[in-house]
């Protein structure tokens, strides 16, 4: 029914793609990180193993490319909440190779996402923490991964007065506006599976000019479920609708929100939530739109693929499922 | 694993309506452990890669047991009674027909200036297209159904039919060819000729029983007295294939030349069916040339011809010869074939298999005189009833869309049965007359986000053609038929092509200066620049940042060879950052200082003379050069402090003071405004020993002392 692509190790946790899929990044519960790169450019099918070493000492459990443009590097998170930056580079005459070109976060203020998106043509990097603060860091040089500086630090709630106790993050969920790339301010959507409701729901933040500082611009959950724990959030590719796509995954199960264009007197932007979809039992684990933003696939704690999509009449239905069998 | 790839992988219709029930594949990955982890990546177009995790074997992590499997989907796959590679040959044997086409509407657009591009004529250029397209679904049509050539051949196998072509060609006949519409039921009797054995795979059909018989034929000694002589020739007769019939009967024993005498009688007879049945008059302008039959274009002229033919069968079905027949067998056979043609329901019944083969037999003997499509949808479903089908084939439900004239139910189909390239491509025919079918196509939908349904299966049948590196160079011509969303589609996917292979950045770049995407250009070339220029090909990798025109990234790389040059100015690879050099100079608009990069070359060389020896002339040279660089306004301030920093041992000259007062007075100028961008957002600080400036300071102060004694 499926072609397989690749065989990895025992212990292999997590794996992504870059931006063509032609390099599939795999991190293992030892902490190594492997490369496979795809042999001849016309067969996806052929990979072979590039690069293998071990660069964390817990589980890697997530892995992110860094978007093409700033050349090949990988963001591993592990599972104690350490980010280390790598990046293959040819460097005063050594062969090429994979270098670890920044580590941040602690066990004590780990790391529970990160996400890359250009910015005003600047590479910025968002990290969501277990405390419930988000940092954005931005690339001083295009050219060097190595330095990046502090340019905010918040957390994601809409009043900032608001107050609350010790928050205790378990997991968060980050994703850049696809479509902006270049030269204009990008916005970005994050949401937090955490013990402090204030900090959960879904929200889009955006770079205020003006006043030099992120703003939400957007909440996306109806007023009686906002506290509630977010698991994953997906911003839809645009290819040229007046409105913006966005998957957020709770408990509940799967939202599908328009977000409007045009901000209101506010500076808000207009938020509809058109389908409430139900699929995984439980927990879910990741969410991706297809390249025109009309297909959603989505995994969790049930060990399915589901793939949804709207009909003619804008009504949001699962079209099919994949299950996994031996 | 044992991946067990169904067809060419098809899973998924793209956009069919949605059923209640979800449909469930299984994902085979044969790993021993069970799964604990999935994740997904989409690849370009339609393919889904889903990498499987097991659960860590506690036993024995280091066992060799694998422990992820990573597998791609391919997603909306087509027809799979088509091979792949048959479907790239259509698929870009459709490009030219379909790109035609396009250009054809946008000039007829432009020359009536309405909004709706649809002239009068317009079908013909669809009917053109249709015409193109139908040729690649098939060859030409060798002989319509079976023949006999050989007497002891009834029916020939000719070129396998495809149902894709059975039903492109249903489309083309009830949409696009306007001169048909009035032999409508003519063209369903040849187009069933074509394709009716398409049917027998799932049901009983004269085609089926006529090859059958065939292999029996060898081994029948007197063909009258089998009753499936009789039978095969009724049922061909009833669908019309009369040159079948006329053949099969002069295969009848009485024409043998022994035989001829004692039964002159029953061959009379025989003779006289097979030239009635040869004289049918038919109501289509031209016969197919092997064809029995007479044609008629006008429609009185086919009544009166009906009419007289008409009145001849019943004649002869009254005549006394029966009884003077002997032949029993010959005698019912031959009443039968009469009243096939005098339109006995019961016999036509009989006669048929399928209930398409009724529907066709109907026109032929109960109503020749139906034109036009009304009433022939109650007609279908009178036949469905009297034979009605064990299992829906894919050509009778789109059948019965046409027939109920619902766009919609067309579209459905043509999109469930045939997969994408068939509804991107059928619209057109869909269009080609109906207004209405052309609003409901062409409607935009705020729920698709602004696109019409025409769009929306363009965008699709486009990301099928992106998912396969041997077709995706064909997606642009689809995209930039879509006036909506089919640019957004493209950049992303050529943003998704890779830039380690030139052949495929070549081949994206010239795809956006196709279409005028200089902006995806530039992003592309960029990446393919910072790309060379991390693994090492430092060239390569500053000639694409200057095609994309990156000034900040080729500034970088100005400084790091500002940073190069100063370094490693007696290495070896000098001559290495030399070629750099040239090449960052060779732009019209430097970037960055570049121009200023030559010129510090320069005073380099000068300057490595200089350390050499003590020549004072060198020296003066040297100074020469430093002056240069510091008067020249192309010179980034950031570099002045390294310079004069570098020419200490010039600015402490021993034998004398190189510098004049007016020059000595520049330097320290330049000092004092640099102390003032220091100030300014942005000013990057030179890595320098914290005493550069101070010693510089002295020496420039030192030098003007100096110069003022010296003059």
């Amino acid at each position: 029914m499926a072609k397989e692509v690749l065989t990895l190790d025992n212990g292999t946790t997590c794996s992504s793609w870059n931006y063509s899929g032609t390099r599939l990044a795999a991190g293992s519960a030892d902490g190594t990180l492997s490369i496979f790169d795809s042999r001849d450019p016309p067969s996806s099918s052929s990979l072979r193993l590039s690069f293998k070493s071990k660069v964390h000492e817990g589980n890697i459990v997530k892995i992110v490319w860094v978007p093409p443009a700033y050349g090949d590097a990988v963001a591993c998170i592990s599972v104690d909440g350490i980010v280390s930056l790598l990046e293959e580079v040819v460097e005063d005459s050594q062969p090429l190779q994979w270098k670890i070109c920044k580590c941040f976060g602690s066990s004590s203020d780990k790391v529970l996402d990160v996400q890359f998106g250009i910015s005003l043509a600047s590479l910025k990097m968002v990290a969501a923490y277990s405390d419930g603060h988000m940092k954005v860091f931005e690339l001083l040089d295009p050219l060097e991964l190595k330095n990046w500086q502090l340019q905010a630090e918040f957390q994601n709630v809409i009043e900032s007065v608001s107050s609350f106790g010790k928050a205790v993050c378990l997991s968060a969920s980050i994703s850049f506006n696809p479509q902006n790339g270049g030269s204009q301010e990008s916005s970005f959507l994050v949401g937090f599976n955490s013990n402090t409701s204030e900090l959960n729901s879904a929200k889009v933040w955006e770079f205020d000019q003006a006043h030099q500082r992120w703003l939400p611009v957007a909440e996306l959950a109806v007023p009686e479920d906002k506290g509630d724990q977010v698991y994953a959030v997906a911003w839809a590719p645009n290819i040229g609708r007046t409105y913006e796509i966005i998957a957020v995954a709770t408990h509940k199960g799967l939202a599908i929100w328009h977000l409007g264009l045009n901000p209101d007197h506010d500076g808000r932007l207009p938020v509809e939530r058109v389908a409430v979809l139900s699929g995984h039992d439980g927990m879910v684990w990741q969410m991706e739109w297809d390249m025109s933003g009309m297909t959603l696939a989505t995994t969790g704690q049930d060990g399915m693929v589901r793939l949804w999509q709207s009909n003619l009449n804008g009504v949001w239905h699962q079209q099919a499922a994949f299950e996994p069998t031996s | 694993m044992p991946s067990d790839t169904v067809g060419n992988g098809v899973l998924v219709p793209f956009s069919g309506e949605g059923s209640d029930s979800v449909a469930v594949y299984p994902l085979n990955h044969g790993l021993s452990l069970p799964i604990s982890r999935v994740a997904i990546s989409w690849s370009r177009g339609n393919s889904l890669r889903v990498s499987l995790f097991a659960e860590p074997s506690a036993t024995s992590p280091d066992s060799q047991a694998s422990g992820a499997k990573v597998v791609e989907v391919k997603l909306s796959g087509e027809d799979p009674e088509i091979s792949d590679s048959n479907w790239r040959r259509i698929a870009y044997g459709s490009v030219t027909p379909f790109a035609l086409l396009q250009s054809r509407r946008s000039s007829l657009a432009a020359l009536s200036k309405s909004p709706s591009p649809y002239h009068v004529d317009w079908w013909e250029h669809v009917l053109e297209y249709s015409k193109d397209i139908a040729s690649l679904l098939g060859g030409p049509k060798l002989s319509p159904g079976p023949i006999i050539e050989d007497p002891n051949a009834i029916a020939t196998k000719c070129e396998e039919p495809t149902c894709l072509k059975a039903a492109w060609e249903l489309l083309e006949m009830f949409y696009v060819d306007k001169r048909s519409q009035a032999w409508l039921p003519e063209r369903l009797v040849d187009w069933l000729a074509d394709f009716d054995s398409l049917f027998t795979s799932t049901h009983e059909t004269i085609h089926g029983k006529l090859v059958n018989f065939q292999k029996e034929l060898v081994n029948i000694q007197v063909i009258e007295d089998d009753p499936r002589y009789w039978e095969v020739m009724s049922s061909a007769l009833s669908v019309g294939w009369l040159d079948i019939v006329v053949k099969m009967l002069r295969l009848h024993g009485s024409y043998q030349l022994d035989q001829l005498s004692s039964r002159e009688r029953e061959n009379g007879l025989v003779e006289v069916v097979a030239v009635l049945i040869s004289k049918m008059p038919r109501l289509r302008p031209e016969s197919a040339v092997e064809n029995l039959g007479e044609c008629f274009k006008s429609k009185p002229d086919f009544i009166k011809a009906w009419e007289k033919w008409r009145s001849q069968i019943t004649k002869l079905d009254c005549s006394p010869f029966w009884i003077q027949c002997d032949n029993q067998q010959t005698c019912d056979g031959l009443r039968n074939l009469l009243q096939i043609m005098l339109g006995n329901t019961e016999s036509l019944c009989t006669a048929t298999c399928h209930w398409i083969e009724l529907y066709v037999s109907h026109f032929l003997y109960i109503r020749p005189f139906t034109t036009g499509i009304e009433s022939m949808y109650n007609l279908a479903q009178k036949c469905m009833q009297l034979k009605p089908p064990s299992s829906i084939h894919k050509l009778t439900g789109l059948m019965i869309g046409i027939l109920g004239e619902n766009t919609e139910v067309v579209l459905a189909e043509c999109s469930r049965e045939f997969g994408p390239w068939m509804v991107a491509h059928a619209v057109e025919l869909l269009t080609a007359g109906s207004e209405q079918a052309e609003v409901l196509l062409h409607d935009e939908h705020y729920n698709l986000g602004g696109i019409s349904i025409v769009e929306l299966h363009r965008l699709a049948y486009a990301q099928v053609l992106s998912s396969h590196a041997l077709t995706w160079q064909i997606a642009p011509i689809y995209l930039t038929s879509c006036m909506k969303q089919g640019m957004g589609l493209l950049e992303n996917l050529l943003y998704r092509q890779s830039v380690q292979h030139n052949d495929t950045l070549l081949k994206n770049i010239e795809i956006c200066r196709l279409y005028e995407l200089d902006h995806i250009s530039s992003k592309i070339m960029k990446v393919a620049g910072v790309f060379h220029w991390k693994h090492g090909r430092k060239g390569a990798g500053v000639f694409w940042l200057q095609q994309a025109q990156d000034a900040s990234c080729l500034g970088r790389i100005a400084l790091q060879l500002f940073d190069a040059v100063g370094k490693s100015i007696s290495d070896e690879s000098f001559k290495q950052w030399e070629g750099i050099i040239e090449l960052l100079g060779s732009e019209s608009k430097p970037a960055g200082g570049l121009e200023f990069l030559h010129k510090y070359r320069d005073f380099k060389k000068s300057l490595q003379q200089v350390s050499g020896g003590k020549s004072t002339e060198a020296a003066r040279q040297a100074v020469g050069s430093l002056i240069l660089l510091m008067k020249n306004p192309s010179t980034p301030p950031r570099f002045w402090l390294p310079l004069l920093y570098d020419s200490l041992k010039l600015l402490n000259w021993k034998d004398c003071s190189l510098l004049t007062e007016s020059e000595t007075n520049l330097l320290l100028n330049k000092l004092q405004e640099l102390s003032l961008a220091r100030l300014r957002p942005h000013f990057t600080e030179p890595s320098l020993p914290p005493e550069a400036l101070s010693s510089v300071r002295l020496a420039l102060a030192t030098n003007l002392g100096r110069a003022i004694l010296d003059e």
